[in-house]
C-alpha cells in the first residue's frame, strides 16, 4: 500500500463535494462526502471545547440535525463521549441495554429522531481537538473495518479543515501533508506556543499558515523550527501586553 | 544471558501492563529494557497505522529513532522487509548488504550502527509493526537472544491489545488510532517543555517522564495537563 493512499482518496471526495457546489471545501464536504461513501443515512460536525460552549457546525440532513442538538442540549451522548475520551465512540444498535443505561435521555431521544445505529469520531491532533464528527444509520448495524478505517480518515479531513489556513494546497501546509514522519510537526507546533505566547491550535495554525505563505511544505518548516533555525515572533500586541 | 535480570525485565514488563496503562511510555520502557537484556545498542519499535503506513512509536534513543525515521521516508531497509515479510531479518555485519539497502547503510554507519536484527510483531495472521534492535559492532546476533527478542516483540503486541476498547471487532483500528494520537499529544508536549527549558526534545522528554514516574500519573495525562497550562511541572528534573 502507498503511503496516505486513503488519506488521498479521502480528501478527493472531499474536494469533488466542494467543486460540486462551487464553494471553498468546508466540513459540510466532509460530512456530503462520508454519506456518499459509507453506509449511513447522516453525518453532522460540532464544534466542541473544553472551556466554551459547544454548537454544530453543519449536517446533512434533519435527522443528523437533530442528534446534534439533542447531544449539546442533554450534554450526553456518544458525540460528547468521543470528545472527553478522545477516541471513537461507536453505537451500532440505539436498541441496547446498555446504551440506554449509558445515555439514559439521549438513547430514546436518538431512537425517536429515527436513528439506529449511532458513531462518533474525535476531530484531534494530539491535544488539538477542535469537534467531533457525527455520523448515523438508520437500520442498526455496525462499520466494517474498511468503512471504519475511511471513517477515521474523514475525521482526519475535517480537523485539518477547522483548524484550516485558507483552503491550503495540497502541496504547501495544506491537507496532504501530515502524514507519514511527523514527529517534528508536533514538537514544532509545541515549541510555538512558547515562542508565541498562544494554545496549541493557534501554534499549528501559525506553523500551516507560515508554510503556506512561504511555499514551503509543513514537514520542513517544522523541521526547521525544531532545529532552532527559524523562530517565531511573538505579536506585537502581545508584546504590548506585557509590557 | 543473566536469567535474574530477564525474569526482572519480564515480571517489570507485566506489571506495567495494568488497567490503563501509557501505550508509549510502555513501548519506549520496552525498547530501553530490550538494551539491558539484549546484546544490542539501542532499539525501536514501529507500528503500522490504519493505512499500513509505519511509524515510529518509540526508540531507546534519539539517534535510532532518527534512522528508523529515515527508513520509512526512504522506504528501504530491514525493520521494513521484518515488516513486509512477517520474518526476523538479521543483518550481522550491514555492510554486505550495502547494494541492497544502500541509503539505509550509509546512514545507518553515520550514526554508528553496524548490525541490525528486526523482528515482526504479529498478531494473528496480520503483522502490525516491528521491533528492531541494533548493534554498534559488527558480529553474529548471539541465538540464545533471538527467542527472547521475539518474546520482547509479543510483549510489545499484547501491550497493543490491552489498551481497553469500545467495539471488539475493531479493536486493533481503535488502539492504533489512540496510540497514534497519544503519540502526537506527547510529541506537542516534548516540544513545549524543550522550548521552554532551552534543551534538546530527548532531554524534554526524560524529563517529563521521569515527573509521569515520580507522581505516579500517565505520561499522556501529564503532557495533556502540561499542554492545557494545568501543570506547572514543579520539581521537574532535568
Amino acid at each position: 500500500m502507498t503511503a496516505g493512499s486513503r488519506s488521498a482518496r479521502i480528501q478527493g471526495l472531499v474536494a469533488e463535494e466542494a467543486a460540486g457546489r462551487g464553494a471553498r471545501v468546508s466540513v459540510l464536504d466532509v460530512c456530503a462526502a462520508a454519506v456518499a461513501a459509507l453506509p449511513i443515512g447522516g453525518a453532522g460536525v460540532s464544534a466542541m471545547s473544553r472551556s466554551s460552549a459547544s454548537h454544530p457546525l453543519c449536517s446533512t440532513d434533519t435527522v443528523s440535525e437533530r442528534l446534534e442538538e439533542l447531544q449539546l442540549t442533554l450534554g450526553e451522548g456518544p458525540c460528547v463521549d468521543a470528545f472527553t475520551r478522545g477516541s471513537a465512540v461507536l453505537t451500532p444498535d440505539l436498541r441496547a441495554d446498555d446504551v440506554h443505561v449509558r445515555w439514559p435521555a439521549f438513547a430514546p431521544a436518538a431512537e425517536l429522531a429515527g436513528a439506529g445505529a449511532v458513531f462518533a469520531f474525535p476531530l484531534q491532533i494530539g491535544a488539538i481537538s477542535p469537534g467531533v464528527l457525527d455520523m448515523y444509520a438508520i437500520a442498526p448495524g455496525g462499520l466494517d473495518t474498511e468503512d471504519l478505517a475511511d471513517a477515521m480518515a474523514f475525521a482526519d479531513t475535517a480537523t485539518l479543515i477547522l483548524l484550516g489556513t485558507g483552503t491550503g494546497g495540497p502541496d504547501h501546509g495544506g491537507l496532504a501533508d501530515l502524514g507519514g514522519n511527523r514527529a517534528e510537526i508536533d514538537q514544532a507546533t509545541g515549541m510555538l506556543t512558547e515562542q508565541l505566547g498562544v494554545g496549541l491550535e493557534e501554534a499549528f495554525i501559525r506553523l500551516r499558515a507560515h508554510a503556506y505563505a512561504q511555499g514551503r511544505r509543513l514537514a520542513d518548516v517544522a523541521a526547521d523550527v525544531v532545529a532552532r533555525r527559524l523562530r517565531f515572533p511573538p505579536d506585537p500586541d502581545q508584546t504590548d501586553n506585557d509590557t | 544471558m543473566d536469567q535474574q535480570l530477564l525474569s526482572k525485565t519480564f515480571v517489570e514488563l507485566a506489571d506495567n501492563l495494568v488497567a490503563d496503562f501509557d501505550l508509549i511510555d510502555f513501548l519506549r520502557l520496552l525498547t530501553d529494557r530490550c538494551v539491558g537484556i539484549l546484546d544490542v545498542s539501542a532499539a525501536g519499535v514501529l507500528l503500522a497505522d490504519r493505512e499500513g503506513v509505519l511509524r515510529v512509536m518509540a526508540a531507546s534513543s534519539e539517534q535510532v529513532r532518527l534512522l528508523e525515521l529515515f527508513q520509512l521516508q526512504n522506504d528501504e531497509g530491514p525493520c521494513l522487509e521484518s515488516f513486509r515479510t512477517g520474518r526476523t531479518v538479521s543483518v550481522p555485519d550491514l555492510r554486505t548488504e550495502a547494494a541492497r539497502w544502500p541509503r539505509f547503510v550509509t546512514q545507518a554507519h553515520q550514526r554508528g550502527f553496524a548490525a541490525v536484527q528486526a523482528h515482526p510483531m504479529r498478531l494473528r495472521n496480520e503483522v502490525v509493526g516491528a521491533l528492531n534492535l541494533f548493534r554498534s559492532t559488527p558480529g553474529p546476533f548471539d541465538p540464545v537472544d533471538a527467542p527472547i527478542a521475539q518474546a520482547m516483540a509479543d510483549v510489545a503486541t499484547i501491550s497493543l491489545l490491552q489498551q481497553r476498547s469500545t467495539d471488539r471487532s475493531n479493536l486493533l483500528n481503535e488502539q492504533l488510532q489512540n496510540a497514534l494520537n497519544s503519540r502526537v499529544l506527547i510529541e506537542q508536549a516534548k516540544g513545549k517543555l524543550a522550548e521552554r527549558l532551552n534543551t534538546d526534545m530527548e532531554t524534554a522528554f526524560t524529563a517529563l517522564r521521569g515527573y509521569a514516574r515520580a507522581h505516579n500519573r500517565r505520561l499522556s495525562d501529564v503532557a495533556r495537563a502540561f499542554i492545557d497550562g494545568t501543570e506547572p511541572l514543579t520539581g521537574l528534573v532535568l
